[in-house]
């Protein structure tokens, strides 16, 4: 195992030399606009740049995930998986045109995850570069309906239709260099919907405004005691409604997520929730509806979980330090499935889901060392003997 | 009219995607290929050129031999961006320093063929948002694989950014479509089959570039249509569809000037030419009209349309290039 840790630091240097085709990459593909459900442009481009790469297999699975596969030398070892997701939250008419400076690179969706999706791309050529072969197949995976009402579609469907079992996976974000997420918290992703009839009944003396039964809504919520342990969360994280500022809203809608490391206390918190605001609905005398857009169980690998170890000697032989947190994304799917897997993140930036989101391109290549690290822990069998609880 | 040149020479670029065939042939006619940027503060755009076509048709595809910014004296960042980005850099006045000086485009494109080494010489303005190496190897494919054709002309459909992030779908061309197609349709009906004559994106081979003069200003690319038709013909030239361009959208008063050189530089060329006699003299000035505190004041915009000559006849271009005048 030591013997490819070593070589890390170096493998620096040869990514740097091959740096102008991984920023073409990420350029290429993350200047294509891909909002969840429309990334069919998006996967074209991504299709066509991993065939330019010369991978031994490219395809797309049922669910129109664009996939490559790098031929192992091994019949035997099961596939390694390296997946990015391609959607972004930008709708297709903001501009996506990336500008990039001396040290930065600049544009809409350029952190989340346009750079996670060209390096992706760029792993064959840089695997040619480093003269590395693999025994594993190492499985490329640009995944589709993945941020928001996508609900992790694109993994959850690749993952349940792969006929083979999977020795492990590296999940790839563009930031931050030195995330290593190796647990994901139980979520249920839910929105609130009001919608007051504009047309006047008996019931109401007074039309109710739809923001402010929400807002009865939230204040409720924020009353509930959450535990410390197990950890649990309910985060405001949306809302939207109404026409203009002089007239009552009729319509409004509220986006949160409840997370926590227990599945049970999701449910519990939910259940609440549920009733705030069923009660809500019925004392207002308005159509008050809770929608699940998503649910995922809280799954986790060990901190002492050999690959999680070695994700930290990775990390730690290319001078960075892990900083671990729950992460509610393609990891989850894989967890929850009991195949061993990590999210790494590849460069520093800043304004991470805004429009002028920045990268900067010095990192790029110690974070693409650390994917390549971790994927060498894989196929040396650091997953090979050790089962998710 | 003879309209079969538009069917025979009309081209999408992804007839030229073989990036495999088109390096082969090039090593087999032993061509140099340069490509050239002209730039005037362009250092939102000016790294994200150089980086993908060295990249694709550099280090992958080796199509291009060089890459040459020739910069009109930018107060940004360009030149410094460019060079870290490996291009070749020059000031446009310190190129042949001992002749006039002159700044615009033209005297760009006119000078980068003293700096560059290319048999083939690829013209790309800096500031295309969606660059892609196609723009630059589907100019070329043309000029590699047909021996007849020796000058390629760039058609998009074009949307313009509008704002700071919205981009409409159609436009553009507006100036195509108001100046120079009316003039082609009265002039030279032929010439109407070049579908955006004024792009900015062209490449031709350097004994058709040396021999033809370069207006300094926006006329430039609609002098080089005229003389290289009046030289050789509509079937040395070929035009190529590279799909879109995104560009900045210019407001109607610059639009206005560059009608204003573009039907000066055309007026002069008849002239020349012998096409027409004129009799009263051309002002060299577009007026245009601001009103301030309810006054209309001129806006006078001076456009000398200055030309330089076909650089051949420079000695220093002979000596270096080993021509004979």
């Amino acid at each position: 195992m030591d013997d490819y840790i070593e070589k890390l630091p170096g493998f620096v240097d040869t990514i740097k030399s091959i740096e102008e085709t991984i920023i073409t990459n990420i350029v290429l593909i993350g200047q294509i606009p891909a909002p969840t459900f429309k990334e069919k442009r998006r996967t074209s481009v991504f299709m066509e740049r991993l065939a330019e790469f010369q991978v031994d297999e490219c395809t797309t699975d049922g669910y129109r995930n664009p996939i490559g596969i790098i031929k192992g030398t091994s019949e035997s070892k099961p596939p390694i998986f390296v997946v990015a997701h391609l959607d972004t939250i930008f709708g297709k008419d903001i501009d996506h045109y990336y500008s990039i400076q001396e040290k930065s690179i600049t544009g809409t969706g350029i952190m989340d995850n346009s750079v996670g999706v060209g390096v992706l791309v760029s792993l064959p050529e840089i695997f040619r570069k480093l003269g590395l072969r693999f025994e594993s197949d190492i499985v490329l995976a640009g995944v589709i309906q993945s941020l928001g009402r996508g609900n992790l579609r694109g993994i959850r469907h690749l993952l349940k239709t792969w006929a083979t079992p999977i020795r492990g996976a590296v999940c790839i974000e563009g930031a931050e260099l030195g995330r290593l997420n190796y647990y994901a918290d139980g979520m249920i992703r839910c929105e609130v919907d009001c919608n007051i009839s504009p047309v006047n009944g008996w019931e109401h003396k007074f039309k109710p405004n739809a923001i402010l039964v929400l807002n009865e809504v939230i204040n409720q919520i924020m009353k509930l005691r959450l535990p410390q342990k197990p950890r649990s969360r309910v985060i405001i994280g949306k809302t939207s409604g109404g026409f203009k500022h002089g007239m009552i809203a009729y319509d409004a809608t509220l986006g949160f997520e409840i997370q926590s490391n227990s599945d049970k206390m999701v449910k519990s918190i939910f259940n609440s929730i549920k009733d705030i605001v069923e009660g809500t609905s019925h004392e207002y005398e308005v159509d008050l509806r809770l929608k699940t857009l998503s649910n995922i169980h809280a799954a986790r690998l060990k901190f002492n979980h050999p690959l999680v170890k070695s994700s930290v000697a990775v990390m730690k032989k290319l001078n960075l330090t892990p900083v671990s947190g729950p992460s509610e994304s393609e990891l989850s799917i894989f967890l929850s499935r009991k195949i061993p897997a990590v999210t790494l993140g590849i460069t520093r930036g800043e304004n991470y889901h805004q429009q002028n989101a920045s990268v900067e391109i010095e990192p790029i290549s110690k974070g693409i060392a650390q994917i390549i690290g971790v994927i060498m822990a894989i196929d040396s069998g650091v997953c090979d003997e050790h089962q998710l609880d | 009219m003879n309209i079969s040149w538009i069917k025979k020479n009309t081209f999408h670029y992804s007839e030229f995607s073989d990036l495999t065939q088109l390096v082969d042939e090039k090593q087999r006619k032993n061509l140099k290929i340069s490509l050239c940027l002209p730039t005037l503060n362009e250092e939102k755009t000016i790294a994200k050129e150089i980086l993908i076509m060295k990249s694709e048709l550099m280090t992958r595809y080796p199509i291009l031999d060089e890459i040459v910014v020739v910069d009109s004296g930018s107060t940004d960042n360009t030149r410094k961006i460019a060079r870290g980005y490996g291009a070749d850099v020059y000031k446009a006045t310190e190129i042949l320093p001992d002749l006039a000086k002159f700044k615009g485009k033209g005297e760009n494109l006119w000078k980068a063929l003293f700096v560059t080494q290319g048999d083939i010489i690829v013209y790309l303005d800096a500031d295309i948002k969606n660059i892609h190496h196609r723009f630059a190897y589907g100019l070329l494919g043309p000029l590699i694989l047909f021996d007849n054709i020796k000058y390629v002309k760039a058609f998009y459909d074009r949307p313009i950014a509008i704002g700071k992030s919205k981009i409409r779908p159609t436009g553009g061309g507006r100036v195509t479509e108001l100046v120079i197609r009316p003039l082609f349709s009265l002039y030279f009906p032929e010439l109407t089959q070049i579908l955006q004559p004024l792009s900015g994106e062209y490449a031709g081979h350097r004994e058709i570039f040396e021999k033809i003069p370069f207006p300094i200003g926006y006329g430039v690319e609609t002098s080089m249509i005229l003389d290289i038709y009046e030289k050789w013909g509509l079937d040395v030239f070929a035009q190529v569809d590279l799909d879109r361009r995104i560009h900045r959208n210019q407001d109607t008063r610059a639009l206005g000037r560059m009608s204003f050189a573009i039907l000066q530089t055309f007026i002069k060329r008849k002239i020349k030419l012998g096409l027409v006699d004129y009799k009263e003299k051309l002002y060299n000035e577009m007026i245009q009209y601001n009103l301030i505190k309810n006054e209309f004041k001129p806006d006078i915009y001076e456009i000398e349309g200055h030309e330089r000559p076909p650089i051949i006849e420079i000695p220093e271009y002979r000596e270096k290039f080993n021509r004979i005048s």
